[in-house]
């Protein structure tokens, strides 16, 4: 206790930028999460709409697609993505990298984390979406059959608009996780905040201060614990809302422990 | 594909050794996270305002710390400050204290979700306190909690691999990445890992599936 609280090992909080510098790697993390999410998001729907398709063997080979990916690892997910991709990808990555993306995320190892992330989110999400769908009453879909809506017009005026509101919470809960996950590009030596950290924590870094790595990880954790903090106040919000507008529960998902948990506390 | 077979007949020693490693790190995370979690949902449903708050605190932060970075306080942090912890005892602490936020969760709500109507009645019937939690509340709670803590296991065996990826620890995917680097398949390398997963994740959603069948109440 005495070596967590002394001064002495605080010091390198204000020491020159060193804040600044975890700060900043920070901010790569919430980019990666951000864009990782925006792109499961529409991939997430498309498997969705294919796992409820009418055609049987289509429905079945996404689904297969679907459960492969939401019951893998992430951190294995991140590490085969980013040793079998072909150089050819990650070099085609750099060259089309938008100019206005920090440096950072226009490396080849932030392609091979930000297709594995969207690879497992995409399934992940397909499943909140399709939950969301189904929790639908039928006779939503047989009316608006019964008013000769074509398949694309149901799903863009009856079906998604309900769908898709309904699962708002659940989506928020998988970017806290999502958000947890971006730490793990960690290992595919990315320069987010646990990268910065060890490197802060590394050898005499920045005029001599070697930042003693417990407190270093601590204001990680904190990062981390006050966004997600954040994020879980606002699904709880969103959740509450949808309850109380239709009345039903959100259905507990396998593999998102965030929504396991609302949906279960009553 | 006869030499992914042959990768897998060849390493088979490494990659059976690996999944052992992780078979015993899920094991021992388990067990630390169900008593952790059954403390900690203890402390969520006591009657004192501040035990449930303190109960509150640990929740929200163990649920919203990344398990990469609890994983460098519990292993490389204490060990800078001084305490040798051991790799087994910082894998099993990190992964065990990570899941049993979600445990304490859980179990909390299957407390909540017997009614009220349920707990009167038992009071009314002359059972006290203490009985009416041990007779009437915790059997039903524990066989609504079943579905949501086989979720949760599950989601644990996926962390694990992330206690292999930074502690000491040769799990299955470390196995499979040292095989990969000196055999440079990489592909079949890390589809027996992946084969090695999904048959843990199965045998536990089959054995959850069991529970539910023949306990789980449905609500």
């Amino acid at each position: 206790m005495g070596y967590l609280l002394d001064p002495d090992n605080w010091e390198w909080v204000i020491t020159s930028n060193n804040f600044e510098f975890l700060l900043e790697g920070f901010l790569v993390n919430l980019q990666i999460a951000l864009i990782a999410l925006v792109c499961s998001l529409i991939l997430g729907l498309a498997l969705a709409l294919g796992r409820l398709s009418r055609n049987k063997p289509f429905a079945f080979l996404v689904g297969l697609w679907v459960d492969v990916w939401r019951n893998l690892p992430v951190l294995l997910v991140i590490l085969y993505v980013y040793l079998a991709m072909p150089t050819s990808w990650r070099e085609g990555y750099e060259d089309a990298a938008p100019e206005f993306l920090p440096d950072v995320l226009q490396t080849g190892q932030v392609f091979a984390a930000l297709l594995a992330l969207v690879l497992y989110n995409s399934a992940v999400l397909a499943e909140i979406m399709r939950a969301g769908i189904q929790s639908l009453d039928r006779g939503q879909n047989e009316a608006a059959v019964a008013l000769g809506l074509t398949y694309w017009q149901r799903m863009r005026l009856v079906i998604l608009p309900q769908g898709l509101r309904r699962m708002l919470p659940a989506t928020v809960s998988q970017l806290i996780t999502l958000n947890k996950d971006t730490t793990l590009v960690y290992i595919i030596a990315i320069e987010e905040v646990a990268r910065r950290g060890r490197i802060l924590t590394g050898f005499n870094f920045f005029g001599g201060v070697e930042a003693p790595l417990l407190q270093v990880f601590i204001v990680i954790g904190l990062m981390f614990i006050v966004t997600n903090l954040a994020l879980s106040r606002l699904s709880r919000r969103l959740e509450i809302r949808e309850r109380e507008r239709s009345g039903t529960t959100v259905e507990p998902i396998a593999g998102l422990e965030d929504q396991v948990v609302t949906a279960e506390a009553r | 594909m006869s030499s992914w077979i042959e990768l897998l007949t060849d390493n088979f020693d490494a990659l059976a050794s690996g999944f052992w490693v992780t078979c015993r790190l899920v094991v021992g995370s388990f067990l630390l996270a169900a008593v952790v979690g059954a403390l900690i949902a203890a402390l969520r449903i006591a009657p004192s305002k501040w035990l449930q708050r303190a109960g509150g605190v640990y929740v929200e932060t163990f649920r919203n710390i990344p398990l990469l970075v609890l994983l460098f306080i519990t292993y490389f942090g204490l060990r800078r400050a001084g305490l040798p912890i051991g790799t087994w005892t910082a894998g099993i602490a990190a992964l065990g204290l990570y899941t049993a936020a979600y445990v304490a969760e859980v179990l909390r709500s299957g407390v909540f979700a017997v009614s009220r109507g349920q707990i009167e009645a038992a009071r009314s019937l002359g059972f006290d306190e203490r009985e009416t939690l041990r007779r009437i509340v915790l059997p039903q709670a524990v066989r609504t909690v079943i579905s949501p803590l086989g979720s949760i296991t599950i989601a644990m065996i996926k962390n694990s691999v992330i206690v292999g990826g930074v502690v000491a620890l040769n799990d299955l995917l470390k196995e499979s990445r040292l095989i990969a680097s000196r055999t440079f398949e990489t592909e079949a390398a890390f589809f027996w890992a992946a084969v090695g997963y999904l048959l843990i994740t199965v045998a536990a959603t089959i054995a959850v599936r069991r529970l539910e069948q023949r306990y789980a109440i449905r609500r």
